[in-house]
């Protein structure tokens, strides 16, 4: 081979090297894009349906994961000029988490014209509740009588008819709390409780779906769960009903926070107006049994029956202690998996 | 005057840089620089209440991992399933490769394709399947309960079992493949010659199958015991809340608790511990059988 050809040869395949190193940055033109991060399964499906069918002359893409890696890739994102999300839905305390650790744009509800409907308590600076429900007891009729609360139900004497679902950790103690004398702010004295039920062979689920299978199959009795999921395990012919615990129901708030550094925040704004309009909140409340958050959403007397609360169950409600959950959400998940999974 | 010589030498270097670095700068970007960042992260602390991370030099994240007894059994559990797995691998793959290796078949490319089929489905499917065959009203159970053999569902889903049945699932074809390929290389006349010779099927695979076969023996058995070591997907649905991992409690210390520094702690003791039984095998093994 001549020299001619070998300079050739090796001035080709270092420029491809070149090349492939140094790839230009294409130019991003704004587009109508908003990215949702959102739980999957029924939820994104709704979300779908109801939410972003109304953005017209939007691309609404869903983010579909649960809510830890979720809240990881927020934290990860931090430092990006950048991020990879518009919105993301959580929970009310990891909204809360989420505004502690600086990741939540305070909200600006001028922007949206149907925050006007909004439930006060649902307006959080940081963040907007999207539904709610409480917390209550299931059982089968069939296997046992109606139980009259938390304590009741959280009794080793249920054995190993007994339910928890893992992912429900936090809202087990909190039950376990208040049937032990505890409170919201303080969880310590449910925690005897749970290992008791524990050593009697209460069963552990790793998700709420696991829980209903094993309900359906008659491996348990009872357990605890929100309201509105029991509603749609009743839709789905699982023979459960629920109960308002006496020691007080406490409420699950889900809802959505913008990331400070959502790269499309009109288009987050957006889909926040339209996740609040009056069709998307009573289509929610029909479709997964969760209570609207907006007070001009019409829901039909039958369905609130089921769904909802009555004034005196609504004097029980109980709104959690975020920040107490927050401060000590790493050490009741160690006592969680070392000390309660372990008995 | 130039050397044309060294001249050629030196746009040979050039070339070979060119051609090299691309892939070389990909695996320091995507892994070696953040297995740097982690290695950092781990030597931070960790502010509970507050979930997050604070610049530190401390080896606090490494000393909890040792002196509490519920990680180390973790640890233990990992290494265990995975010494269990790989063995059980290498006695189901080793009649298995060496009849497709054999084989004169015209569907040899068949049979190979057939053992490397379960791989194209994710192991996140793969453990739905295996839900389903284990569960109380699940196939196995279904059958037992219905000619007989058992009065009461077993428990098998969310057990050790199922998961040690799960990893054996996904890791076979690999040691399958790494002993195939190697046995095909081993001339079907040395195996001829042994028998002539009076030498029993056992007492040829003692003497001469196996010490030829170990280079492939050692790969496969090193591949297996890495993919065990570090399976996050079936563990995590297979064995349960109660059942726990190396990876899925990496998993965990990231996404549940933000414990950046600590999950960067265990990721790095895990890889250790693999990388550091692999060679201790892998000296071990070619120290023995070297002649």
């Amino acid at each position: 081979m001549s020299n001619r050809i070998s300079l050739h040869r090796r001035t080709l395949l270092g420029g491809t090297a070149a090349l492939a190193l140094g790839a230009p940055s294409i130019a991003r033109a704004q587009e109508k894009k908003v990215i949702v991060g959102t739980w999957g399964g029924d939820y994104s499906r709704l979300l779908t349906k109801n939410v972003a069918s109304q953005m017209k002359g939007w691309e609404v893409i869903h983010s579909e994961e649960q809510a830890d890696p979720r809240k990881a890739k927020m934290l990860a994102e931090q430092k990006l000029r950048r991020g990879t999300s518009d919105v993301q839905g959580l929970s009310a305390n990891d909204m809360f988490d989420m505004n502690e650790q600086g990741l939540a744009e305070q909200i600006d509800y001028s922007k949206m014209p149907n925050a006007k409907n909004l439930i006060p308590s649902m307006k959080y600076k940081y963040g907007i509740g999207h539904i709610y429900s409480g917390k209550v007891v299931l059982y089968n009729p069939d296997m046992m009588a109606a139980p009259t609360g938390f304590a009741d139900t959280l009794d080793p004497k249920h054995g190993n008819k007994l339910g928890i679902i893992d992912i429900q950790r936090q809202y087990n103690m909190v039950a376990a709390a208040l049937a032990s004398g505890g409170t919201v702010s303080d969880f310590e004295p449910g925690k005897e409780r749970l290992i008791a039920c524990r050593k009697a062979g209460a069963r552990i689920y790793p998700s709420n779906e696991a829980f209903a299978q094993a309900l359906k199959s008659g491996e348990i009795a009872c357990g605890i769960m929100w309201k509105a999921r029991a509603v749609q395990w009743q839709n789905a012919g699982i023979k459960v009903e629920t109960v308002a615990p006496k020691e007080g129901v406490p409420m699950y708030v889900s809802g959505f926070v913008m990331p400070k550094n959502a790269p499309n925040k009109e288009g987050g704004y957006a889909w926040l107006d339209a996740m609040m309009s009056e069709s998307a909140q009573e289509n929610f409340a029909i479709d997964m049994g969760y209570n609207p958050t907006v007070t001009n959403a019409k829901v039909a007397p039958d369905l609130q029956k089921r769904i909802g609360f009555t004034d005196d169950e609504k004097k029980r409600l109980v709104d959690l202690d975020y920040g107490y959950m927050g401060k000590n959400d790493v050490a009741f998940q160690d006592w969680w998996n070392k000390s309660f999974k372990a008995s | 005057m130039p050397n044309p010589v060294v001249e050629r030498r030196r746009g040979e270097a050039w070339t070979a840089s060119a051609l090299i670095g691309p892939a070389t700068i990909f695996i320091a970007v995507c892994l070696l620089a953040p297995l740097a960042f982690l290695f950092r992260y781990s030597l931070n602390d960790f502010i509970a209440a507050k979930k997050m991370m604070v610049e530190a030099v401390t080896v606090a994240n490494y000393i909890k991992f040792f002196t509490d007894p519920y990680y180390t059994a973790i640890l233990w559990t990992t290494v265990r399933i995975a010494v269990l797995v790989t063995a059980v691998c290498l006695v189901l793959a080793f009649p298995l490769a060496y009849v497709v290796a054999r084989t004169q078949s015209r569907f040899k490319n068949l049979l190979i394709i057939s053992i490397v089929l379960p791989l194209f489905v994710g192991n996140s499917v793969r453990a739905a399947g295996w839900m389903v065959v284990f569960g109380s009203k699940g196939f196995v159970n279904s059958s037992l309960i219905g000619i007989g053999a058992i009065s009461t569902p077993l428990e098998i889903m969310f057990t050790e079992r199922a998961v040690i049945i799960g990893i054996i699932a996904v890791n076979l074809p690999f040691m399958v493949l790494s002993l195939q390929s190697v046995i095909e290389g081993i001339d079907r006349a040395v195996e001829e010659a042994a028998f002539s010779l009076g030498a029993s099927p056992i007492t040829m695979f003692r003497r001469v199958l196996w010490p030829l076969a170990l280079p492939g023996i050692i790969a496969g058995t090193i591949l297996c015991f890495i993919l065990a070591m570090n399976a996050y997907a079936t563990p995590f649905l297979l064995g349960g809340p109660l059942f726990k991992m190396m990876s899925p409690l990496i998993y965990n210390e990231f996404t549940q608790k933000t414990n950046w520094p600590f999950g960067g702690a265990i990721a790095f003791i895990l890889m250790t511990v693999t990388l550091g039984l692999t060679v201790a095998a892998n000296l071990i093994l070619t120290r023995r059988y070297a002649r």
